[in-house]
């Protein structure tokens, strides 16, 4: 009974959900890797600043998704791991070894994934180029698992579903399968989606993050993981802010003496998590002006952590002009946590968290 | 509608050997790794998880009576995906003692709360189809796309 509730009608309805869920994981995956290499061709708006807390929350959001999607896809067509022959002809040799890459692929994503939003680094490879390489394998491997089964797609989503239930055989039926299949993923969600949707906060109790911390805001990367506790609180310590040879150097009061502006940004990490605050500072636009900066420049912002992938980066000119990015000092009322980036960090509207560069050292003016 | 199937296949097996590309300078060290860990996960899939789920479905047929079976295999998918995504954070292994904010919650309770508030709808759900004036097919059956209830009046 249970091998009759199988089948393509269950795999190709499961199947249109989890192609949704792929496509809108690649997509909002891709946008998260452009902002961070850009492209000439591709621009990222600062506007609404939650665009990037949207997109990247969704990204997790769809990848978690598709785990129970697999999962009831997988069971409906298990039994035909086993069919005879198991090779066959190159035709279907090739079939086999495209499902074979699929199958991996997927779930190399969906685990790398998983495993990363926690943290848990057991893989032994670079996460984010692994994860970025396999996104088109999986990618290709969905889109080539359509074009060789869209005949069957067609016709399982043109068959009712109700035909094993209407033979009278008792248990669960394929409708029960699929509507079981909808709960389980608005359950995944629920359990997790607190960490980005603060209303879902107290039901989340397998996300990674609740969402408190310092100040009311997590952390990723703290002042011991970046080796700046002395430099960040030396007596010593100076922004430079640098456009070709003018130069200009501010105290910690200094900073504070100039006009300040305040905005509510949200800081959106990549793994997912997101949080609110409300941040003061100086805007970044007055400050690089102060050396005659265009505002069509880009500018590097350069951390107190010494030399690695996260110290730096390049904020747009689109980004730097606009006058809600800030030099921030202080988070929620308060002069920021040295966690979150004292004495001073970038915080800019619509960007990842993990280019909301902290701890601040110097701001350069690209040419 | 063949045309359409060869692009599809060009299209992916092109994006497929692009990302292939993009692992060219990785060194055989890392893409051994990478490969091993993908294929672990067929394995597991296909040899360890999926027989015991086939398993455990030839079992509690025989346990569990017939109208029961629905709740309770809804409820197994449940808990098999709340076990997934407990897996990364149940015992916090990417934990690290300078960083409180991340793991920051009680995962073990967390889990065994959640499985134990969905195994506890599967008798809810018995009493209330029981209780219910019609049967569970009859309410299936009258059900379409654009059964909308408690229609606002058409004056």
């Amino acid at each position: 009974m249970a091998a009759s509730v199988r089948g393509t009608a269950i795999t190709a309805r499961v199947g249109v959900a989890l192609g949704v869920a792929i496509a809108v994981c690649l997509v909002t995956g891709l946008i998260s890797h452009l902002i961070q290499h850009p492209q000439p061709w591709f621009d990222w708006p600062t506007r609404p600043v939650w665009l990037y807390r949207f997109t990247q929350g969704l990204h997790v959001a769809s990848g978690i998704v598709a785990i129970p999607l697999v999962v009831v896809k997988l069971w409906s067509v298990w039994p035909k791991l086993f069919d005879r022959p198991v090779i066959g002809g190159p035709v279907r040799a090739l079939e086999r070894m495209s499902i074979l890459v699929l199958v991996a692929s997927v779930l190399f994503q969906l685990s790398t994934g998983l495993l990363n939003i926690a943290q848990w680094y057991v893989f032994g490879f670079f996460f984010t180029t692994a994860h970025y390489a396999m996104a088109y394998v999986a990618f290709g491997a969905v889109v080539v698992h359509i074009g060789v089964k869209l005949p069957v797609i067609r016709r399982a989503l043109g068959e009712p579903l109700d035909d094993v239930a209407r033979s009278g055989s008792l248990g669960p039926s394929r409708r029960t399968v699929l509507r079981g299949t909808w709960l389980a993923v608005g359950l995944a969600t629920l359990v997790t989606a607190g960490q980005t949707v603060p209303l879902l906060r107290r039901v989340s109790v397998l996300a990674p993050r609740t969402g408190e911390g310092p100040q009311g805001v997590p952390v990723n990367r703290t002042a011991v993981a970046a080796g700046v506790l002395g430099s960040a609180r030396s007596a010593d310590y100076r922004l430079t802010v640098i456009n070709g040879d003018r130069a200009q150097e501010f105290t910690v009061d200094e900073l504070r003496a100039m006009p300040q502006a305040t905005h509510r940004l949200p800081i959106a990490c990549v793994e997912g998590w997101s949080a609110e605050g409300q941040w003061s500072g100086v805007v970044l636009a007055h400050l690089v002006a102060l050396v005659g900066a265009s505002p069509d420049s880009d500018v590097r912002m350069i951390s107190l952590e010494p030399p690695g992938p996260y110290s730096r980066t390049v904020l747009p000119a689109r980004h730097a002009r606009d006058d809600m990015t800030l030099v921030a000092l202080d988070l929620n009322g308060e002069p920021l946590d040295l966690d979150h980036g004292y004495p001073c960090r970038l915080i800019a509207p619509s960007r990842p968290g993990v280019l909301q560069t902290k701890w601040l050292s110097r701001i350069e003016v690209v040419p | 509608m063949t045309a359409a199937r060869v692009l599809l296949v060009v299209a992916g097996v092109a994006a497929g050997l692009y990302g292939g590309v993009l692992l060219w300078d990785t060194s055989s060290t890392v893409l051994v790794r990478i490969a091993v860990w993908a294929l672990v996960g067929v394995v597991v899939h296909d040899f360890v998880f999926a027989p015991l789920c086939a398993a455990a479905g030839v079992a509690w047929r025989t346990v569990i009576p017939a109208n029961w079976r629905s709740a309770v295999a809804v409820a197994a998918l449940c808990s098999v995906v709340l076990v997934i995504l407990a897996i990364p954070v149940y015992g916090r292994p990417g934990a690290r003692p300078d960083n409180p904010t991340v793991l920051d919650r009680d995962y073990p309770a967390g889990l065994w709360i959640s499985i134990a508030l969905v195994w506890a709808c599967v008798p809810a759900y018995h009493l209330l189809v029981r209780l219910l004036p019609v049967g569970q097919d009859q309410v299936v059956d009258r059900e379409r796309a654009d059964d909308v209830e408690r229609q606002p009046p058409s004056r």
